[in-house]
């Protein structure tokens, strides 16, 4: 008994039950479709079948296996959506700093981001290649878009959040406007920022695979309505959706293991919920530390 | 203790503080306030919400300017002697940075003045030794309780060896056994420090304990109704509080009281 309740209280058990219960409904789905004896693999193809395609030494196109093929794709959509990533979240915290300093900027830009984010993907993305006239460019460009908005709003969120006593205590030591934003306000704003990354990452891989797909020049957009219409493998349809879905989960943990690294004072959840914190001295020995706080977020 | 062989640190006259309400009405938080306080003293500002305490605090720290009267710091405006750097606040929240660890917390402040890394340091583990925090030097704020936190607050508005010490209602969001703690603590450091402390509070127990004055205001206008003289010895202890005398005080505190339609 003792043990399920540590199994069960683990942190990635809920995880470890929601892949197996979508793992259970797709392989029902798949034996119906199965049984109902059209071409499976065409709708929807067993997992071993998918993993197996993963595995295979069959080349499917120009020589290349499916692994292969899905993984040169990958490089050519997933390089132009992390270049557009930098420029969309460096352009981001930019703007996000000159609305803090400037009221004036801020309401005149603020309430027009959000109509950016309301053009849905799929009407920008022709108009960009239009205007570039260059596939990797649009790239670029669409993912610079759509990370841009959440990393900007975010970092704002941040800045607008710091508390009244804040500035009453940099106040107080005559501290002048320079150093109020680099020791208050935007150290205070780097876990909002992290926050607008972790939700512009997936968006930027997903934009970028969109706008392949509107030119065939490679990447993993073209290879996934290629694979629909030419029968090269269907699996390799499958496969780029599981590693795109996998991927765009990646990279928003990975937004997470880099805001780990980079803020020591968040590693302290860590050590869970507990009533009280325990750490070692200089010495080395047990510390008690006092009541744990709640942290915020 | 004879007052009138001690210098006078602040001059307080005619000191009044109007708002304007939403309808463009004046409020008065503070009408004609004289106060002297003397060098070294420990003077309380005792009230209900609404008596105009912490704005008395926030003008002489300068985060407010009156709109009567004067104060004067020694022969210097409030504003001067901020921009001095010589002013130490604590605020009811500890108010600090989660980002920065322990100690450099409290060397902040030093970093806005531009001290030496060595001296910040220095000066750094000496507050933290002073309110007994050496070991969590380096430990970040999440990882403390309320009291150490406010600790560090006290350790950090003195680190800039501030000619006067600021403190609006410290202890008010802290457990009965912590505030007694750090009471002593306070008047401790105090006693080490010769600090003038103007001590913002609305508990009349805290008050009468740590202070050599209290100055009881009342609301509605704002106003100063009287001043009382603490004449319990130093160094005080806990136990103090069990005497006669200091429920004489707290009595007489609170007769000087001017509630009205409280």
């Amino acid at each position: 008994m003792k043990t399920i309740n540590k199994i069960t209280s683990q942190k990635w058990f809920p995880m470890l039950v929601w892949l197996l219960a979508a793992a259970v409904i797709w392989e029902l789905g798949a034996a119906v479709v199965d049984a109902s004896k059209r071409t499976p693999e065409n709708v929807l193809p067993h997992i071993w079948q998918i993993v197996g395609a993963a595995y295979s030494s069959r080349r499917v196109n120009s020589g290349q296996t499916a692994a292969q093929l899905v993984l040169a794709s990958a490089g050519k959509t997933l390089s132009r959506a992390a270049v557009g990533f930098l420029i969309g979240t460096l352009s981001g915290f930019v703007l996000a700093l000159i609305m803090k300093i400037s009221k004036i900027v801020e309401k005149t830009i603020f309430p027009y981001l959000m109509i950016i984010q309301m053009i849905p993907i799929l009407g920008m993305a022709p108009i960009i290649l239009s205007i570039t006239g260059d596939i990797n460019t649009s790239r670029v460009v669409i993912a610079a878009i759509l990370t841009f908005y959440p990393v900007a709003t975010g970092t704002l969120a941040g800045f607008n959040s710091v508390e009244h006593e804040k500035y009453d205590l940099m106040y107080s030591y005559a501290a002048n406007k320079f150093t109020v934003y680099t020791k208050v306000l935007i150290p205070y704003s780097i876990p909002y920022f992290f926050t607008g990354l972790k939700i512009a990452a997936p968006m930027a891989i997903t934009a970028s695979i969109l706008v392949d797909t509107l030119q065939g020049d490679g990447g993993l957009g073209t290879l996934l309505s290629q694979s629909l219409k030419h029968a090269m493998s269907i699996y390799v349809f499958w496969l780029i959706v599981i590693f795109a879905a996998f991927v765009g989960i990646f990279s928003s943990k990975l937004m997470e293991i880099i805001e780990y690294l980079v803020l020591p004072h968040k590693r302290i959840r860590i050590f869970g919920k507990e009533a009280a914190v325990w750490a070692a001295d200089a010495k080395g020995k047990k510390v008690f530390c006092g009541e744990f706080m709640r942290i915020r977020r | 203790m004879t007052n009138e062989k001690r210098e006078i640190e602040i001059r307080i006259k005619d000191l009044g503080m109007l708002f304007k309400d939403s309808r463009g009405g004046d409020i008065a938080a503070l009408t004609g306030v004289n106060l002297d306080i003397y060098k070294g003293e420990f003077v309380s500002l005792l009230g209900p919400s609404g008596c105009g305490k912490t704005t008395l605090l926030r003008l002489v720290a300068d985060l407010l300017e009156p709109t009567e009267g004067s104060i004067h710091i020694g022969d210097r405006l409030p504003r001067e002697v901020r921009l001095d750097q010589k002013l130490g606040m604590v605020f009811q929240s500890p108010v600090l940075f989660d980002w920065r660890t322990v100690k450099k917390n409290v060397e902040l402040p030093l970093e806005v003045m531009k001290f030496e890394k060595n001296e910040r340091s220095k000066i750094a583990d000496s507050m933290l030794e002073m309110v007994g925090l050496t070991k969590f030097a380096n430990h970040y704020p999440n990882q403390l309780s309320g009291g150490m936190q406010q600790r560090v607050n006290i350790a950090r508005s003195l680190a800039v060896r501030p000619e006067l010490l600021l403190m609006d209602e410290p202890f008010s969001a802290l457990d009965e056994f912590t505030k007694e703690k750090l009471h002593e603590d306070l008047l401790r450091i105090w006693k080490k420090t010769n600090k003038t402390v103007i001590f913002v509070t609305h508990n009349i127990q805290e008050a009468v304990f740590l202070s050599d004055r209290v100055c009881v205001l009342s609301p509605h206008p704002g106003r100063l109704s009287g001043i009382v003289d603490i004449d319990l010895q130093r160094p005080r202890e806990i136990g103090i509080k069990e005497t006669a005398r200091f429920n004489e005080l707290v009595t007489k505190v609170r007769n000087t009281f001017d509630g009205g339609s409280l």
